[in-house]
């Protein structure tokens, strides 16, 4: 008998498919290999510096120029941004309809200078560096007060809507609206402390700690478990085990620990599932702007940031689209299990 | 510099893309090969066997399960709900859970295996159409059922996973988020203004004009003002009405024609791309007869939808609806 699922923040319905179970080898993705020329000409390799926009930031070696080699970590505008920094917002209605300028930021943050097209890097130290980096950009947008919310992510494989371009890197786009998908999540989490006086994720960490059966690792302040309500076979999710709404505000400790268990969680998925397509996305609260009342009363205690990894095995379709319903043919304790079993990718 | 555009109806934002326009030809989806081999296709004429007995069947002669039928509903081999069983419901500490109960049929409404809706005729069309408001009716008798969700998935990207063409149809115990946002920011629109959202929708659409893909007596199709994806069209009826399943007999024929004629231009222009359609129509018994009006959403996949969206809930269309409806309409 199928099972349907209800996340208890979102309050979104997944059916977990249990006449199709499918372990991890019953799923075909297309296998993608790089053309050796977008090899030698990539922009995000370190001496094709020239190729991409001049740098808005680069974690470099002392006495190297912007835009020569010699940076470890380097962030640059994306080529193709749909939302420009420059102009206002010019908030207008047109019948039934509202509009305004796209105005953001969209920011790529080339990972590694070195052209590394796994799944994953493999190098700790520097998942490190880029997490420094990522913070440090995100401070800084956040001083501009037209924008409400910055975006991180990444997409890997062309069929999780990446780019052909497979050297590492992620990107930042920051919003002048706090994004719908943002906005249900913090209100969901909002009306469950309004409830219970207690954080949703603090309260399902604590669960999925007792049962286990979905805590595919746990490792110094940080857990990666299966949700049990994941929509996608695989999904993932990173949560800190201390409470905080603000992924902006590691400590320098809590940034290594991170590192380390976003390093062997991909390590573990690749393991399993091989080269695969996913978006990996940050979930963290927004810039509290306005102090308008009840706006960001309780958010420090409501909101936990965290990470979502999201494998795309399969294809969302008319069921889904229309209904926000997912279908998950792989029960999470089962791809929990597969998880826990693979062998970690030597670093 | 790009526009963002928000959705009157979900409160969506999406962001429209001028700074790169892409051409109908621009676009790199993977091709629809259908294989020669029908042989084995469980949904060809003379392959009855290999489905599931039928459910129901439009055929001018011949037994249940043979050849000589126009349409034929099937249960779903593989189903994503069961018919049996109760729901079951109860939490897991912070988590809710329930059995999977529910239906899920399988339209196979056109029986020349290397044929889409684009390319079948007015009787054909009409009947698809007849057949979806038929198996509605019938599913709603079932008290266990809340909301039916009908939907045509065309190619392997879309989530297709038989080549032949056919409809799916879910009868499910709740109603799902998507469709309860729809109700819900309908309902407030029609608390504040007394009117109808749809319903604005389509007046404004048809002053406005730039976004008409193609129109008759009883429905519009256009592009809509707040598109998610590249060349997404509604097609809407133009009498306000909140269910599907009260189609009037003189609609059928017209909403058949236009579906077709839709998807005929977007195959032309676009070279066979695939697609989603699904009918958004109110729940089961629900009291939603004044504010809501029920609508198809056809949306051609392509491209991936990837992190910004998964994460923001915005999305981001390369091309103006403007246009799309503009290339379209040609």
């Amino acid at each position: 008998m199928p099972e349907l699922r209800k996340d208890p923040i979102l309050g979104r319905w997944v059916i977990i498919a249990t006449e199709r179970l499918k372990r991890p080898f019953d799923y075909s993705f297309a296998k993608e290999k790089e053309p050796p020329a977008s090899i030698a000409g990539c922009p995000f390799c370190e001496g094709n510096e020239a190729l991409t926009s001049r740098e808005i930031y680069a974690l470099r070696k002392k006495g190297t120029k912007p835009n020569t080699p010699g940076w470890q970590v380097r962030v640059v505008p994306s080529v193709s941004p749909f939302l420009s920094e420059k102009g206002d917002l010019d908030r207008h209605g047109k019948g039934v309809y509202d509009l305004m300028n796209g105005i953001g930021a969209h920011e790529i943050v080339i990972a590694t200078p070195r052209h590394d097209a796994g799944p994953f890097i493999r190098d700790i130290s520097q998942i490190e560096r880029f997490t420094e980096v990522i913070i440090k950009r995100m401070r800084e947008i956040k001083k501009d007060q037209r924008l409400k919310y910055v975006l991180l992510f990444k997409n890997h494989g062309t069929s999780a809507g990446g780019s052909t371009i497979r050297h590492q890197h992620f990107q930042l786009i920051a919003t002048p609206v706090t994004p719908k998908r943002v906005k249900e999540e913090l209100v969901g989490a909002k009306c469950y402390f309004d409830y219970k006086d207690r954080c949703i994720f603090c309260d399902m960490i604590r669960q999925e700690l007792v049962e286990k059966q979905r805590v595919c690792l746990r490792l110094d302040g940080f857990v990666a478990i299966n949700p049990y309500c994941s929509r996608f076979p695989f999904e993932t999710w990173i949560l800190p085990m201390k409470h905080s709404c603000d992924f902006d505000r590691m400590s320098k400790e809590e940034i290594k620990n991170f590192a380390k268990i976003l390093h062997l969680t991909l390590g573990k998925l690749a393991r399993t599932l091989g080269d695969f397509p996913y978006n990996m996305i940050l979930h963290t609260a927004p810039f509290r702007r306005r102090k308008k009342k009840g706006y960001w009363e309780t958010i420090e205690g409501d909101y936990h940031w965290h990470v979502e990894i999201m494998p795309r095995l399969t294809q969302v379709a008319g069921f889904e689209w229309g209904s926000g319903f997912y279908i998950n043919p792989t029960t999470p304790e089962d791809a929990c299990r597969y998880l826990k079993e693979a062998n970690n990718v030597t670093a | 510099m790009s526009q963002l555009r928000r959705d009157p109806i979900t409160g969506r934002w999406i962001i429209v893309n001028y700074e790169k326009i892409i051409k109908p030809n621009e676009f790199s989806f993977e091709k629809i090969v259908k294989s020669k081999d029908t042989a084995k296709c469980p949904f060809c004429p003379g392959n009855e066997k290999l489905t599931p007995p039928e459910i129901v069947a439009h055929r001018n002669a011949g037994l249940p399960n043979t050849p000589g039928w126009t349409i034929r509903v099937v249960p779903n081999k593989f189903p994503a709900l069961e018919s049996k069983g109760d729901l079951e419901k109860r939490g897991l500490g912070v988590f809710d859970r329930m059995n999977g109960v529910g239906t899920h049929e399988v339209i196979i409404d056109i029986p020349e295996h290397a044929r889409d809706v684009a390319d079948i005729s007015d009787e054909q069309a009409e009947e698809i159409i007849r057949s979806y408001v038929s198996r509605s009716n019938d599913l709603k008798k079932d008290p266990r059922f809340k909301y039916i969700l009908i939907f045509r998935n065309y190619g392997k990207s879309a989530g297709a996973s038989l080549e032949h063409p056919h409809s799916q149809l879910i009868a499910l115990p709740i109603v799902p988020k998507r469709v309860n946002e729809e109700l819900h920011s309908a309902q407030e629109y029609f608390n504040y203004k007394d009117r109808c959202v749809f319903c604005d929708i389509l007046i404004q659409e048809l002053g406005d004009k730039e976004r008409i893909v193609a129109e008759n007596e009883h429905f519009l199709c256009f592009a809509p003002f707040v598109s998610r994806f590249p060349y997404e069209m509604w097609i809407m009826p133009k009498k306000h009405e909140s269910n599907f399943d009260n189609l009037g007999k003189e609609e059928v024929k017209p909403l058949g024609l236009i579906l077709r004629d839709s998807l005929r231009k977007l195959k032309k222009l676009l070279n066979d791309p695939p697609y989603n359609y699904i009918i958004h129509t109110s729940p089961i018994n629900g009291h939603e007869k004044d504010f809501y009006h029920w609508h198809m959403e056809i949306m051609p996949k392509l491209q991936n939808v990837a992190g910004f969206e998964w994460g923001s809930g915005f999305y981001v269309n390369p091309i103006p609806p403007e246009l799309a409806a503009k290339n379209l309409a040609e």
